[in-house]
């Protein structure tokens, strides 16, 4: 029992790695004021790239720089449409989400099921490993997970304690004050969306080289949905995201376990998304004040206008 | 009419009468070849293409092209695409899941040839055709058997048709020659490419306490999964499926199950060319060469668990007290030599409700293989609707 119960919430903190990403990278773009449905499909271009490059080149880490690359690169044109252009970004946001799942189809296509025969060692941190229980679960995993975690408290202490930080916030909920202090929305606002968009195609490396080490089209499975879904679970929080993501994590993996219950595998399969739903439902039900989204989310921001 | 016009049009009609000459002499024979997953996965579509570039080889007649990763819903359109704009004499569909669309594209083409794979259901111009890995199945389970430590087994499954529970009854029934303690556990899947889901299936499996995985998924996952374990200190036993995964998992792959399509191919497609093919079932196995024992091209057997396999002893009622490695090899030799030589679903056979389905000396019927769905007796759980 012992065994299974650190074996599952083991494999929870790989299955919630890639969901903390591009959660995190959706939190410090929606706190700028922009909403990015785009997620996904920056998510299935970061897989698309990190699979290529390092399928090419044998270096992951080269993969994983090329991946941030062009899921920047790609995000550039949820922010063009919707900071510059002032377009609705629901309508841009879900765009950009059907053309990363075309074009990383379209590049991948050469790529499709081969298997890649690197690996991405798992690192034991020395001492933390040896801890009974938590020395298995939480020091002895994959370059990501660690990677995942560092980045969810640096962008907790970057939006919370820093003075940019503070500058996105305020982007986010009043730009036109904002400005008044001396600080250019737009270019906090295009920051934001790129930073957001590397994360994302950070999950989807992760998802490529180390999670699956394979590529096929759709490999991404809804998972840079649920992240939007878990962006306002956390509560525009990146500290409240790694727990959420895991606990999402878990929910990927238990459904295995839950098997020889005789439940039926189909229904366990929908276990995560079936989840999504309710505690995008729960939230409803709260006062929104207390939600703490940002003001401005998703509205743009028309300079000089009163 | 200008002058270059008329010439123009003398030239094009010479050139049309002229290629229409050169096809009317050499008629070359098409097929077309439907697979479910992409030709580079390292499974089953894999497999069948080698089968068709084999064929293709061999065939100076033939001709052949493919569509890969088509929907199982998707088929019908795609037949149709086949016959009608490729031209196609003769179809392969690759997937059980193709069976209702190719019986039906037989009703509307009667004058084409269909193959379907793994199916059951056939008509005048629609044949089925399948090579079977159970007997391997079995082989590796009498290695789990005789390995194991836990005395639980595991097994990664795709989805729950008659295929499927076939090998899982086969694998079960070698482990239970070998070791009648241990259990056989099964994880499913839902996805013949779906390699994070055989992975977390896998893991699941590890951490109930299974040491021995066979599975049916088109990826290196859970051989990946076995060799990971194993280099962290937990030796787990792993059998390739389909294609040769042993470079994925040099600690942990034991054996595994090959499949080889050319031959079988270049039959029927051979048998249809010299107007000999008639609808009967195409049914090949470790006889014919189509199933082939190893988890590697080279070695039926890695070389680094022979001596735990040479000093694992089993009674058999046959050999008398020989080793599991003996075993494999004799009943390997047997299975070459055709089913009636020796099978692995030779009574007496119970499911695990206790209810008793193959009589004692019997041997189960082609027909009773192509439809089984019970769990034989140490297999636990039920096999899910």
């Amino acid at each position: 029992m012992e065994d299974i119960i650190i074996s599952t919430l083991q494999r929870a903190m790989v299955a919630g790695t890639p969901l903390l990403l591009a959660t995190t990278g959706e939190i410090i773009c929606e706190r700028s004021g922009i909403l990015n449905l785009g997620v996904e499909g920056v998510m299935a271009i970061g897989a698309v790239i990190a699979f290529i490059v390092t399928m090419i080149t044998g270096h992951p880490w080269l993969g994983v720089v090329a991946a941030m690359a062009a899921g920047m690169a790609i995000s550039v044109i949820h922010a063009f449409a919707s900071i510059t252009l002032k377009a609705n970004q629901v309508v841009s946001g879900l765009a950009l989400t059907m053309l990363g799942l075309g074009l990383s189809g379209l590049i991948g296509k050469p790529y499709v099921g081969k298997p890649l025969l690197i690996k991405m060692e798992d690192l034991n941190l020395p001492w933390l490993s040896d801890i009974p229980w938590l020395g298995k679960i939480l020091f002895s995993q994959g370059p990501f997970f660690y990677l995942a975690i560092a980045l969810a408290l640096a962008s907790w202490f970057f939006l919370e304690k820093t003075r940019l930080g503070i500058q996105v916030r305020s982007t986010g909920e009043n730009p036109k004050a904002t400005e008044t202090q001396g600080i250019n929305v737009t270019m906090v606002r295009y920051l934001s969306v790129i930073i957001g968009g590397g994360f994302s195609a950070l999950a989807g490396a992760h998802l490529s080289i180390s999670y699956s080490k394979s590529w096929i089209e759709g490999m991404t499975a809804g998972r840079g949905w649920i992240a939007i879904a878990l962006t306002i679970f956390a509560l525009w929080n990146p500290g409240r995201a790694i727990w959420a993501a895991f606990l999402f994590g878990g929910i990927f993996v238990v459904q295995y376990l839950l098997q020889p219950l005789g439940i039926s595998p189909n229904f366990l399969a929908m276990l995560p998304y079936i989840a999504t739903l309710f505690i995008l439902l729960l939230i409803s039900f709260k006062d929104p004040k207390k939600l703490n989204a940002p003001a401005m989310l998703g509205e743009p921001y028309n300079r000089g206008e009163r | 009419m200008k002058k270059w016009m008329v010439l123009i049009l003398i030239c094009s009609v010479f050139f049309i009468g002229f290629s229409q000459t050169c096809f009317a002499t050499e008629k070359k024979l098409k097929a077309g070849f439907i697979y479910v997953g992409p030709v580079g996965d390292y499974g089953w579509s894999h497999a069948h293409d080698l089968g068709r570039k084999y064929a293709e080889k061999k065939l100076p007649w033939l001709e052949t092209v493919y569509v890969e990763s088509v929907a199982e819903a998707d088929s019908a359109r795609i037949i149709d695409r086949l016959i009608q704009q490729q031209k196609c004499d003769v179809v392969f569909t690759t997937s059980f899941g193709y069976m209702e669309d190719t019986i039906a594209a037989g009703t509307r083409y009667p004058d084409k040839i269909f193959m379907h794979c793994s199916g059951f259901k056939r008509s005048d111009n629609v044949g089925t055709y399948f090579g079977d890995l159970y007997q391997m199945y079995y082989l590796n389970g009498i290695m789990a058997g005789a390995l194991t430590k836990t005395n639980k087994i595991g097994y990664v499954a795709a989805f729950p048709i008659p295929e499927l529970i076939r090998h899982i009854d086969a694998y079960a029934l070698g482990i239970k020659a070998a070791n009648p303690k241990a259990r056989l556990n099964v994880k499913w899947t839902y996805a013949w490419y779906g390699p994070d889901k055989a992975k977390e299936a896998a893991e699941a499996l590890i951490s109930e306490g299974c040491d021995a995985l066979a599975f049916t998924e088109d990826t290196p996952s859970v051989v990946e999964v076995g060799q990971s374990h194993t280099e962290k200190g937990q030796q787990i036993y792993t059998f390739s499926h389909y294609s040769p995964m042993q470079p994925y998992g040099v600690d942990s792959v034991v054996s595994g199950q090959l499949m080889n399509w050319g031959g079988m191919y270049v039959q029927i497609l051979k048998d249809i060319h010299n107007k000999t093919w008639t609808n009967k079932d195409v049914w090949w196995l470790a006889k014919e060469k189509a199933a082939i024992l190893g988890g590697s091209k080279t070695e039926i057997i890695n070389p680094k668990f022979i001596k735990p396999l040479k000093a694992a002893m089993i009674d058999t009622k046959e050999f008398g007290k020989i080793s599991a490695y003996e075993l494999v090899i004799k009943r390997y030799g047997q299975m070459k030599k055709g089913v009636d030589v020796f099978d692995p679903f030779t009574g007496p056979i119970s499911d695990n409700q206790g209810n008793l389905k193959i009589k004692p000396g019997e041997k189960a019927s082609k027909a009773d293989l192509l439809g089984i769905m019970y769990y034989v007796d140490n297999v636990k759980g039920s096999i899910p609707e």
